[in-house]
């Protein structure tokens, strides 16, 4: 085990650099760099950036060096724990990021437990109740999650927030806590407006966690080790939840490689639309603007997290399911 | 990795059209309501405050904010008299005077929206300013300005006493630091600004006395009061995160500066910042909107900066701006922008009344939802039409050259006059600016200075299909294949144009984009709309890929301060007349290509202008938008709209707000009407 751990980090480790080769070219493909994308910012509110000028700025940014030289001395400062500057933030990496990653965690962790209380227990129902009313109801229910777009909702529940309650649009806090320090109100006044983001991000999760619960634990139900259980006499309750519904949580296990980074970046679509201040639309933002030293942290540190994920679930599927051996060992 | 897998542009063009589809329908519902209150209901007369420089009205006794009289109390501020100086600028509500406190929300989208707070909150902090119809230049932060030596040499004036808001002395120091040891510093500007030159030859800055600037150029330089008064590199510290500004707070901006605290020092302090070199530092420390310990001179300044969720700005103690009653400028305490990810959430807080005063970002194809919210948001919808002829314009791109035959039909002045009668602008002003705007030419509004004469509105900017059609077939296009377009000379089947535009801008380009090729189609041209993203389309215009480029021409009312959509000035745009005759017109001659004699003519009497008094000066602009009109080297569509900015959002309650203003990059429009004079009612 501990040899299967050892080879699986090192494998990670070399992931991640080569995320980190990636995406770095992957920034640069698009045509012109940051300087451009400021001109034409510049020239869409009135305001005009000379040729002399230009150039100066990719001198001072270093930007009009090789892909190379400017990885290596990116990557220089990365080792030593120092991002770079933000280009067009104005302040270093690890600050931009570090105020709107803690928010992040709190939106998507919330999104990802509701996402579990509500897909678990809906998911045993309707497959052991297959093709009762309650079934059909989660069933038709889930489709419309799966099949509606969350930007979409997020619209129509801003909309009608708005218009029927008259609620504040966008954001995680109320204006006068946006710049609070943090204090028992300014908690419980991100704790009021996280519903929302949370139950548009959990949505099409929930659906798709119900249906994955669903025909996993319908395999299961079939299965003779079943039939056995319930002619020994145990309990119906206990049949299910101690047998099938352990086998069947399988998948959960498996997609929590994806679940972190996920955490970290959100929906960028829907964090846009609900003006959340969260890595997405950062990211998105990033990636717009050209800011290489921005967007290249954010994409390695979700490369890091997938590795790192994927690592997890892992170790946690031999855990939950006996059946995988690690054969190789 | 899914969330890194997905191509977020093509999320957010989807996310745009959902949006625009839930507020279409919303439009569509209320269309009808709104347009029956009537565009002259919401676009008001134009009018706002005055600076008064009859000295016999400048008052005598000070009054301050209640929290800044506490200070004063408490010892920790000199008394109001000493902080404004013997020479306050004194500025003329526009209806009353007002009162102090409370605080004005609006929003901001990110670092990259600095023009935001400056057009809101600096004052304007010019040395010259404009008044409130943006065509007379008056007094600002300099007491006055007296031209000797026919033009050669400009006396500034300062006003004595008047202090940066750290309390320290404002004086003609701050001025020769900044040209001495800024402006000519080869590392923190590496080519000298065109501003501060007349006919490509360098001015000097020097101290002449405490409170007196000598300006001193080779030539005579007529415009340089415009100069001072416009949004140009010598406009004050707006431009000082890149070393602009033409002034500098000398006493703290020294410690930045190699040459008064040492490389050591500096080389020190920049990497204890993370910044690449002290170059970067000391623009960072320069820069208005973001660091807050920047003495600067405007009405409110930053206290949280811009690179943070919340910009907040809170009044200048040290502020010179007092109204005519002698209490200190600004009224309001504080004005909070709060970040937005987007621009749809910038709209639906102002729906929301979640703004107290917002302009900027507001869609004029929202106005039918945003006048349906007034009463519940408690707000009021003006409108503030823009001075220039093209909300939307069309260039021609006299330089391409990648397809002859184009290439020869845009060098064809009846080929683009005939392209511009093809144009049904009055479809266009009611579909896209809901009957806002005005059709016609390039032109700037009819009360312009530089304005030819009516008849240039309607000068091959009427739809005129027939004519259209005659002009075409006459040219040697007359030849049609079966879809009825046009065939091209050389035989090599359909002619076919293509137009660059951009998405996601205040004037839905690509939209009406659409629409022109339709229209087109009955004069048999086959328009190919293409719409880019932004930085490519610099890249393509500047590598003379570009056939027609859509854009607006704002600014273009200031004719000599804002030229770029007049004639060829500026490489990096993203629309563009022609890249070549721009490294031809600042090459003087060496470099690209030799314009077509009228064109050159144009560019003739642009330069001629700085050097000529204002008489002369008139004459010329109005030659130059003449020679425009009758070339159409651009196509106006339609203009003098509120498309862009010109959607106003006000809370009932805010005081001395005009019913219109000028709308301007160069007034940095609301700054025009002082924002400082603004007041809570109640």
């Amino acid at each position: 085990m501990l040899a299967y751990i050892g080879r699986r980090v090192l494998l990670a480790i070399f992931t991640v650099w080569a995320i980190s080769v990636l995406s770095f070219v992957i920034i640069q493909l698009p045509p012109g760099d940051y300087v451009t994308s400021y001109i034409a910012q510049m020239a869409s509110s009135g305001s005009v950036v000379s040729e002399e000028e230009a150039q100066a700025l990719r001198l001072q940014y270093g930007l009009g060096q090789p892909i190379y030289v400017q990885y290596a001395k990116w990557m220089r400062q990365v080792l030593v724990g120092n991002f770079g500057m933000s280009m067009e933030w104005r302040r270093p990496v690890t600050d931009v990021i570090g105020e709107r990653l803690w928010l992040t965690i709190a939106v998507s962790v919330a999104a990802l437990l509701l996402t579990w209380v509500l897909a678990l227990p809906i998911g045993i129902y309707s497959a052991v109740r297959q093709y009762s009313a309650g079934d059909y109801l989660a069933t038709f229910i889930g489709f419309i999650g799966l099949a509606v777009p969350n930007f979409l909702l997020a619209l129509v529940i801003l909309y009608l927030g708005f218009i029927l309650f008259n609620a504040h649009i966008g954001g995680l806090f109320s204006p006068e806590f946006q710049d609070a320090a943090w204090s028992g109100a300014r908690a419980w006044d991100l704790l009021k407006h996280l519903p929302i983001p949370a139950l548009i991000l959990g949505l099409a999760g929930t659906a798709q966690q119900i249906r994955i619960m669903r025909a996993n634990l319908l395999d299961e139900l079939r299965k003779p080790y079943v039939v056995t259980a319930r002619s020994k006499g145990l309990s119906e309750v206990r049949v299910i939840l101690r047998y099938p519904v352990r086998v069947a949580l399988n998948p959960f296990a498996s997609t929590i490689g994806y679940t972190l980074p996920y955490i970290v970046s959100g929906s960028i679509i829907v964090s846009l639309v609900l003006g959340l201040p969260t890595v997405g639309p950062l990211l998105l933002k990033a990636l717009i603007a050209q800011d290489m030293f921005l967007a290249g942290t954010i994409v390695l540190m979700l490369g890091v997290m997938t590795v790192i994920g994927t690592l997890v679930s892992d170790i946690l599927l031999v855990w939950v399911d006996p059946r995988i051996r690690l054969e190789e060992t | 990795m899914s969330q890194v897998r997905r191509t977020p542009r093509n999320r957010t063009l989807r996310s745009r059209l959902t949006v625009a589809l839930v507020l279409g329908a919303l439009t569509v519902a209320v269309a009808a309501v709104a347009l029956a209150q009537g565009k002259n209901a919401l676009i008001g007369k134009l009018e706002g405050p005055e600076v008064v420089t009859d000295a016999a009205k400048i008052p005598k006794a000070f009054k301050e904010a209640p929290q800044l009289a506490e200070l004063v109390k408490a010892g920790k501020l000199p008394p109001v008299a000493e902080r404004i100086g013997q020479d306050p600028l004194v500025i003329k509500p526009l209806k009353e005077i007002g009162k102090y406190g409370g605080t004005w929300r609006a929003g901001f989208t990110g670092p990259a929206d600095f023009w935001n707070g400056f057009r809101c909150c600096s004052g304007p902090d010019h040395l010259m300013f404009w008044d409130y119809t943006g065509d007379k230049v008056m007094p600002n932060l300099a007491r006055g300005l007296e031209m000797q030596d026919g033009g050669k040499t400009w006396l500034l004036q300062l006003r004595r006493g008047m202090k940066w808001s750290d309390g320290k002395p404002f004086t003609a120091d701050d001025f020769v630091f900044w040209f001495e040891d800024v402006y000519r510093n080869k590392d923190l500007v590496p080519t000298p600004s065109a501003t501060l030159a007349i006919n490509g030859k360098q001015g000097v800055i020097e101290k002449a006395d405490t409170y007196t600037v000598r300006y001193r150029f080779p030539e005579a330089y007529y415009m340089f009061p415009d100069v001072l008064a416009g949004s140009t590199d010598l406009a004050g510290q707006m431009f000082g995160y890149r070393a602009m500004g033409g002034f500098a707070p000398a006493h703290y901006m020294k410690q930045f500066h190699p040459k008064y605290a040492g490389q050591a020092e500096v080389d020190k302090k920049a990497k204890d910042e993370k910044f690449d070199s002290w170059v970067r530092l000391f623009l960072a420390k320069n820069d208005w909107a973001r660091n807050p310990d920047l003495p600067v001179l405007s009405a409110w300044k930053t206290v949280t900066p811009i690179n943070t969720p919340t910009w907040t700005l809170e009044r200048n103690p040290y502020s010179v701006f007092v109204d005519t009653a002698g209490n200190q400028l600004p009224y309001i305490d504080k004005v909070v922008l709060t970040l937005a990810e987007n621009l749809e959430v910038i709209n639906l807080r102002a729906i929301a009344g979640e703004y107290d005063y917002a302009s900027r970002h507001m869609d004029l194809g929202k106005l039918p939802v945003f006048i349906e919210n007034q009463v519940k948001g408690n707000y009021k919808v003006y409108l503030d039409p823009g001075d220039y002829g093209g909300d939307m314009i069309i260039k021609f791109n006299l330089n391409y050259d990648a397809d002859p035959e184009i290439a020869r039909w845009f060098n064809t002045a009846d080929f683009r006059r005939a392209l511009s009668l093809g144009v049904d602008r009055d479809q266009i002003n009611e579909t896209f600016w809901l009957g806002t705007g005005t059709p016609g030419s390039v032109v700037p509004v009819d009360s312009n200075k530089y304005n030819p004469g009516p008849q240039y509105r309607k000068l091959w900017s009427t739809l005129d299909v027939k004519k259209a059609n005659e002009m075409l077939d006459k040219l040697g296009l007359g030849k049609k294949d079966a879809q009825g377009y046009r065939l091209r000379a050389d035989g090599k089947g359909r002619l076919r144009i293509e137009i660059m535009t951009l998405g996601g801008q205040f004037v839905q380009y690509t939209q009406i984009a659409e629409m022109i090729r339709e229209q087109w189609k009955k004069i048999g041209i086959d328009l190919q709309v293409q719409e880019v993203e932004r930085s490519l389309a610099l890249k393509r215009t500047e590598a003379n890929e570009q056939q027609l480029g859509a854009w607006n021409n704002d600014g273009s009312e200031h004719l000599f301060t804002f030229p770029l959509h007049v004639f060829p000035f500026e490489l990096a745009a993203v629309a563009s007349s022609g890249p070549l005759y721009v490294k031809w017109f600042h090459s003087a001659g060496a470099q690209g290509k030799e314009p077509e004699p009228r064109m050159k003519e144009l560019m003739e009497k642009w330069k001629k202008a700085f050097g000529v008094p204002e008489k002369e000066r008139i004459q010329l602009g109005k030659d130059i938008w003449k020679i425009a009109a009758e070339e159409v080297y651009i196509i106006g569509v339609v203009g003098m709209g509120p498309a862009s900015m010109g959607v106003r959002v006000v809370k009932n309650n805010m005081g001395n707000i005009p019913s219109r203003q000028y709308n301007s990059p160069d007034g940095k429009t609301p700054g025009i009407s002082r924002p400082a004079t603004f007041f809570w009612k109640n």
